[in-house]
């Protein structure tokens, strides 16, 4: 609970169902580990308990890792015995922040990226030759097959959009 | 653990559990029996008669009325009124009902009848003009509250049962079930028409209320079979729980504890507005105008949940204002009446003071309160 410290990248969530907010704070290391993970709410229990366990669970791994938690909701839900499957928004409020911060450091680490080629998926680590030489030569033609044939996408999903970039100007060169 | 709750429900008093034990076990029989067995229970529940008729300061003792609860008293009040004079399709109440009153309108509103909801200002209060401005010729009831759950604030019923007496023929219900055991209350010096309370509110067990009904109103029956009540209210007599009712409500005749309950109350908020700084009363600041018990305080920016779970924690029961449904995360009817700021009324505690709590009870909640609000406004992402 709490701030991490600084440099930190901060990500955030609001329900309009329920009016509740949650900022995810992380201090990501050289090694791309997340070092801290803290969290600050205004909200339900359930909330604040979704949000306490994913800061403890995020920490000391990859940034790669903590996002693949982050996706599953349900997951973390299924913690709280007995809890009611429409209490899952707050749970998905607390991933959703997660996510965000997540988002903010790979779009850092991308831009700060020196490297021979561009890099595209930050999580893991695949840039954007690669995820052109899979396109053509196996015909991809959505982020899904892209993130199925080489990872790329299938972390924090701050690339998306970058990704379907390259699928649109591959589209406009002769095959 | 300390029980700050008492609006919720309270313990049953070692007098009151005293006083209905022999009706759990040698006295089982049933009141409406002819034989000596049943005559001497049809005694025992025509003494709890007395003793309620007596706390309500009704002029006859058949003007009380057993129910289940409080709410079967006031959901037959409202219909039982309505169904003796149908033409008449008006009703009056206010925003800040329980919601045994509220909702019922709320359902009446949806069947076609025409619903006046009174609003209240910040502190809480009723504007009695707008009241005199409501009422018509056709107007059927007026339900008002005597102290508001949430936040204790009285209304002033002696004056309102004037006003709907001058102004109107209408029905005068009241409901008063968190009133009852908290303040002195004289029925017959008033023109109130009919007055809901409820046993546990006042240390009797739960499920038995009562309905005080005035001698000659004309109320059709809720619960339709058995000759019970003088025909007014059908099924078997709950005896041990109506022998309570009267004990509880003797005991809060012979030793009120208003002024002692009042003094912790006054300690605990004094308290608690000294020394956390995001503190706020809701409802008038005017003591008189409040139940003895209760004090209703938001804490801004914090959310009342989770105030809710470290009190627990620390062994102290409270309520919250909020409550956190499955869909919607809404804070209560009476504080969005009352116009206060969401992120204050997310955060509101009721703490609601009994019979049994003690000055070392309060010392306790006001060291580990602080602490709590300081914790969770640390963790709030609006405080810097």
């Amino acid at each position: 609970m709490g701030d991490a410290d600084e440099p930190n990248f901060v990500g955030r969530a609001a329900s309009l169902i329920c009016g509740a907010h949650v900022r995810f704070s992380l201090q990501v290391d050289g090694e791309h580990i997340v070092s801290q993970a803290k969290f600050k709410a205004a909200g339900c229990n359930v909330l604040v308990a979704s949000s306490s366990l994913l800061t403890e669970r995020v920490v000391n791994i990859p940034t790669a890792d903590a996002a693949v938690i982050g996706q599953d909701a349900t997951a973390l839900r299924t913690n709280f015995i007995g809890l009611e499957a429409e209490r899952e928004h707050c749970s998905q409020l607390a991933c959703d922040a997660l996510m965000a911060a997540i988002r903010e450091y790979s779009d850092a680490a991308r831009g700060e990226w020196v490297g021979d080629e561009a890099l595209i998926c930050t999580c893991f680590f695949v840039s954007e030759h690669t995820i052109e030489r899979e396109i053509a030569t196996r015909a991809l033609r959505t982020v899904a097959e892209v993130t199925r044939a080489c990872n790329a996408g299938g972390g924090c999903g701050s690339c998306h959009q970058l990704i379907q970039e390259i699928l649109d100007t591959q589209d406009d060169l002769p095959r | 653990m300390i029980y700050l709750d008492n609006n919720a429900t309270t313990r049953v008093a070692p007098e009151v559990f005293d006083a209905m034990q022999p009706y759990l076990s040698k006295f089982f029989g049933n009141p409406s029996s002819a034989h000596t067995l049943g005559r001497e229970m049809k005694q025992a529940v025509e003494t709890a008669r007395e003793q309620v008729a007596s706390l309500l300061g009704a002029a006859d003792t058949n003007e009380i009325v057993f129910t289940s609860c409080g709410s079967e008293s006031d959901n037959w009040a409202i219909r039982g009124v309505l169904a003796t004079q149908p033409a008449k399709r008006h009703i009056i109440t206010t925003q800040v009902e329980h919601e045994a009153v509220r909702n019922v309108c709320g359902l009446l509103e949806k069947d076609g009848y025409d619903v006046t909801w009174l609003g209240v200002s910040e502190t809480g209060e009723l504007d009695l003009d707008a009241l005199r401005a409501a009422l018509r010729p056709e107007t059927a009831l007026v339900s008002i509250m005597l102290a508001n759950n949430e936040t204790g604030v009285l209304f002033p019923i002696d004056e309102i049962g004037r006003i709907v007496r001058e102004h109107s023929e209408a029905v005068f219900h009241v409901d008063g079930v968190q009133a009852v055991g908290k303040i002195p209350i004289d029925l017959k010096n008033t023109e109130v028409d009919l007055f809901a309370l409820s046993g546990h509110k006042l240390h009797a067990p739960q499920g038995v209320g009562a309905l005080y009904v005035r001698n000659n109103l004309s109320l059709a029956p809720f619960i339709v079979g058995g000759a019970q009540e003088q025909r007014r209210r059908a099924g078997t007599l709950a005896v041990p729980n109506i022998v309570a009712l009267g004990a509880a409500c003797e005991l809060a005749e012979r030793d009120d504890c208003h002024k002692q309950v009042e003094t912790l109350r006054d300690k605990l908020e004094d308290g608690i507005l000294e020394q956390i700084p995001n503190a706020c009363l809701n409802g008038t600041q005017d003591r008189a105008k409040r139940l003895p018990n209760t004090a209703n305080i938001s804490f801004e920016h914090v959310e009342g949940q989770n105030i809710l779970l470290l009190l627990d924690q620390a062994g102290i029961c409270v309520s919250t204002g909020s409550a956190c449904h499955s869909t919607t995360h809404e804070s209560s009817a009476t504080l969005k009446a009352m116009n206060v700021p969401y992120t204050a009324a997310q955060g509101s505690i009721r703490f609601s003071l009994g019979r049994y709590n003690t000055d070392a009870e309060i010392e306790t909640t006001l060291r580990v309160l602080p602490e709590i609000i300081e914790k969770l406004s640390a963790m709030s992402p609006y405080v810097l």
